[in-house]
């Protein structure tokens, strides 16, 4: 009779192990935005070091901040995020430190994306793409749209068409406050009420669709879905290179108020099952004509100084490169921690469940 | 019975046979069981206890933190956005619920009216689309539903919604992917109880009252009432706790309790909130379940609620 | 002759449902064959997106997970649950509350609240041991927990049914218990166990919520890779690969109705 029990252990332990068998030497786990890598440097990867890389993909950073406590911290190898969830991936020990002398490449890295004010000395990161978050609209539909929030906030400006605002909270909070004039990267708490409310006025509109993420919004705009959304300047311009008939009419935008500019970072899961080759796959993106291939393919711009004279003329001009002044006007989107992002949770849980 | 005229001591090592057998059978389930669903649980119930970390994990001290704020109580007073949610929740299951019987209802009845060959096909025609996937099926809506189709083109023409918007994403659109979902599980208990229909008692009662709809109140009704009641828990139970449905044909009007408490754990935002959106969830379900239970008893049909 | 009328619109109303319960599934078919990227009009047939998922490496793998999932967990639940099924059948008469109780706790439980209370304590058992590793394993671990109550009341209802003496006759008949499984109780409850295991195999099929909050990084099944696909906005492709879902539950409807025919013969 005992042989009941042992096959229940059996079956129980085979399951446990499988679980833990996963994570096997030869693989790379890249955690990373969707639409964001070209597969031609992952089939260059894989063929110089005679590895997998296994590719997963999240929407927003919440999503990835998710997954990783969920257990990614012990499955991925490279994530991708953005500027402002670093300093609560440094301080959560979610990422370990690199090891620059594995990274020879470094030295190519501009100047400026050197020592960040989101990691300082940049011991944890090493600069992926960077970019600007920026208001995508049908021009058909409006055809003298204001370089303003207001084709979002305004019901005058946009009375009567769909439109989408961003999943990530704190994307859509910054554009209230830059529409109230308080600056996109307003963390004032008076500034964030009356953002709020502006939100929850803006959700009650007949015309509001949904919070969409980046890179969804501007399939629900080629699809006729909305009219008015925010997104990433380099996806749009990706996915106009595309399908160019139906992104003809759309537009990209940045409004006067200001808006966002983000760098996406690699970093190292503390966990990570294969950190050496994570150190690898980092140095073989910084190398100077990797990561022209990488901005050439996702049409944003480079942080790679040496990767300038490979880089397709697209890259040079708007809207990879802002204009100057629209430059002046662009912000990082500020790390929350403490008590600030405790705040900042409620309010945008309070936006979402009016 | 098989025991008489045993030994006293046989007859207890006989039991005590029949209880090592009891355990052989039923403990690797129950035990299985208890590891990978009593005790999750169990832990769940206790991170929404806990504190809230910087980062949304939960943390010692214990407190009673998350039921504040669930209640809606933060750093800024009281508001009411959990609240709109959970009615939000609460109104789309009755609705929904409602919607489900009064399609279901007819429909039931109508199968048990056709012939015996034919009963079984339809069934399985209800049935069916059931047997897709809960995320193709609500996809399907989202073509459906969308700005531009023909359903949204007429109901703007009709002046139900507003121009150039599509009647998804919409709190309307989750309702009706709600009744859709949850359809065929109100067909079958409701036609189960149709089929049992005592029809001598029916025509009694049509020989004794004059209207028709007195004849179906008196004699039909109460007949297929378990039915409706098995019905009523099948889809106001899962209804209540959906997190597919809203999230995707609600597009961030509709959200609802279970969208509430995945976004705790999914958006990264608060795992102790979540847990006690969760504890909420079971206590309503269990409110449900014994409700059910009761009202069945009283009705006397000892008619049990097998899913 | 009002019950002629009233039995014309109940007929009228039957249509309509239908209508309302395949429009959705018809229109995901069809517009799987349109030749434009649109939700909103049909321009042309096509298979391009058919094409597009022949190669799609993570199409391909979300099936095969799909398919492990679901064959490894329905066999491991059907191990477990006939055992219960024959336990709870042989000890009716005793007051078995506490076991009823819990085989229908992972059936009322919510499926949120299943999935997430895995998913945070697979994450704090890694956490501590560094066993349970989100992944295939875990959603195994999931499937298994809510397919066993199925099993075992499928089983325990085929036993009731059965004429007790049976029980009495298979005693005299075969020696040991061993012999009795192998020749007497696994033959009579056979179908029982074979609709056991195609009820688990569907339940975990078709499960979204709690595979979702249970996965890992690899372990995507088809519904995970759908959800993500329309979170992502890439529609087209999605209608193909649910088009491809739908025809299978077709086949399975068919198949299911010959052998109800066959059974009634």
């Amino acid at each position: 009779m005992t042989i009941n029990k042992t096959a229940l252990a059996l079956s129980v332990g085979a399951v446990m192990f499988a679980g833990s068998l996963q994570a096997q030497e030869n693989k790379l786990y890249l955690f990373n935005w969707t639409e964001y890598m070209d597969p031609e440097i992952i089939e260059a990867f894989e063929e110089k070091y005679d590895v997998e890389v296994v590719q997963n993909y999240f929407n927003s950073l919440p999503e990835m901040f998710a997954k990783l406590n969920a257990g990614g911290v012990s499955q991925y190898d490279i994530i991708v995020p953005s500027n402002y969830y670093v300093p609560r991936l440094i301080q959560t020990g979610l990422v370990q430190k690199l090891d620059k002398s594995k990274l020879e490449n470094l030295d190519n890295v501009m100047e400026q994306f050197r020592d960040p004010a989101f990691d300082p000395g940049a011991e944890y990161t090493a600069p992926y793409q960077w970019g600007t978050t920026g208001i995508v609209y049908n021009s058909e539909t409006f055809p003298d749209a204001p370089k303003s929030w207001s084709l979002l906030f305004d019901p005058e400006v946009n009375p009567d068409h769909p439109f989408a605002l961003m999943g990530d909270g704190q994307v859509s909070m910054g554009g209230a406050c830059a529409y109230l004039g308080h600056g996109y990267d307003c963390t004032d708490m008076n500034a964030w009420k009356e953002a709020a409310r502006l939100l929850i006025d803006t959700k009650g509109r007949d015309t509001f669709s949904g919070f969409t993420d980046g890179t969804p919004a501007l399939q629900q705009l080629a699809r006729g879905v909305t009219h008015v959304g925010l997104s990433y300047n380099g996806d749009y311009l990706f996915f106009k290179d595309e399908d160019p008939e139906t992104f003809e009419n759309l537009a990209f935008m940045i409004p006067d108020e200001g808006a966002e500019m983000w760098v996406d970072s690699m970093l190292i899961p503390s966990e990570a099952p294969n950190p050496g080759m994570a150190h690898k796959f980092i140095d073989f993106i910084l190398d100077a004509e990797v990561g022209a291939q990488l901005s050439n393919y996702n049409y944003y711009a480079s942080p790679n100084a040496a990767a300038a004279p490979y880089l397709d003329e697209v890259l040079t001009e708007p809207p990879v490169q802002p204009s100057d002044e629209d430059m002046e006007r662009l912000r990082f989107t500020p790390s929350l921690e403490g008590d600030a992002l405790q705040t900042f949770q409620q309010l945008w849980s309070e936006v979402q469940s009016r | 019975m098989a025991y008489t005229g045993v030994t006293p001591s046989a007859r207890s090592r006989g039991m005590v046979r029949e209880a090592r057998h009891l355990l052989l059978t039923v403990a690797p389930g129950a035990t299985w069981i208890v590891i990978f669903l009593v005790l999750p649980s169990a832990y769940l119930m206790g991170v929404a206890f806990m504190t809230n970390g910087p980062y949304g994990l939960p943390e010692m001290p214990l407190s009673l933190e998350s039921f504040r704020r669930l209640a809606g109580f933060g750093f800024l007073g009281w508001s009411p956005g959990n609240l709109y949610t959970l009615l939000r929740s609460l109104w789309q299951t009755l609705v929904s619920t409602g919607l489900v019987v009064i399609v279901a209802y007819p429909i039931a009845y109508y199968i048990s009216t056709c012939r015996a060959r034919w009963r079984p096909i339809m069934l399985l025609l209800v049935v069916v689309p059931s047997w897709t996937n809960q995320v193709i099926r609500t996809f399907g809506w989202m073509n459906l539903l969308a700005p531009g189709t023909p359903l949204s083109n007429l109901a703007e023409g009709l002046g139900f919604i507003a121009p150039n918007m599509g009647l998804y994403p919409s709190n309307f659109a989750v309702t009706l992917g709600l009744v859709y979902n949850f359809l065929p599980f109100m067909v079958l208990p409701l036609y189960a109880a149709f089929e049992k229909l005592d029809t001598a008692q029916v025509e009694a009662a049509q020989d004794l009252f004059a209207s028709p709809v007195r004849a179906f109140w008196h004699a039909v009704f109460p007949q297929t009432l378990p039915g409706l009641l098995a019905g009523i828990v099948l889809v106001a139970i899962p209804a209540f706790g959906m997190y597919v449905i809203p999230e995707l044909l609600g597009g961030g009007k509709g959200m609802m309790l279970g969208n509430l408490v995945a976004n705790q754990f999914a958006g990264g935002a608060n795992w102790p909130l979540g847990a006690a959106g969760a504890i909420l969830m079971l206590i309503a379900t269990f409110i449900g379940l014994f409700a059910m239970r009761r009202i069945g008893k009283r009705l006397g049909g000892g008619e049990e609620v097998v899913i | 002759m009002r019950k002629r009328t009233f039995k014309r619109c109940l007929t009228g109303f039957w249509w309509f449902t239908l209508v309302f319960l395949y429009l959705p599934l018809a229109v995901v078919v069809l517009f799987s064959f349109n030749a434009s990227n649109s939700a909103a009009t049909f321009t042309g047939i096509s298979l391009r997106w058919y094409g597009r998922l022949m190669g799609n490496e993570e199409i391909l793998s979300a099936f095969a997970n799909s398919m492990i999932l679901a064959i490894t967990s329905s066999v491991i639940a059907l191990g477990i649950g006939c055992r219960i099924g024959y336990g709870m059948y042989r000890h009716r008469h005793r007051k078995l509350g506490w076991l009823i109780v819990l085989i229908y706790l992972p059936i009322v439980l919510p499926d949120i609240v299943f999935g997430i209370s895995e998913m945070a304590f697979f994450v704090q058992i890694h956490r501590l041991t560094g066993l349970l590793q989100p992944g295939l394993g875990t959603m195994i671990i999931a499937h298994v927990t809510f397919q066993i109550p199925f099993v075992a009341l499928i089983v325990y209802s085929r036993f009731v049914g059965l004429d007790p003496t049976l029980f009495e006759a298979a005693k005299d008949l075969y020696a040991t218990p061993i012999k009795r499984v192998v020749h007497f109780m696994l033959p009579t409850i056979k179908p029982a166990l074979i609709s056991a295991f195609f009820l688990s195999f569907t339940l975990s099929v078709d499960d979204f919520v709690i595979s979702f909050f249970t996965a890992g990084p690899e372990s995507a099944t088809l519904p995970i890779y759908i959800w993500g696909a329309i979170k992502k906005g890439v529609s087209p492709e999605i209608n193909a690969i649910a088009t491809l879902m739908i025809g299978a539950v077709a086949i399975a409807a068919v198949i299911s109705l010959v052998f109800s025919r066959r059974r009634q013969a």
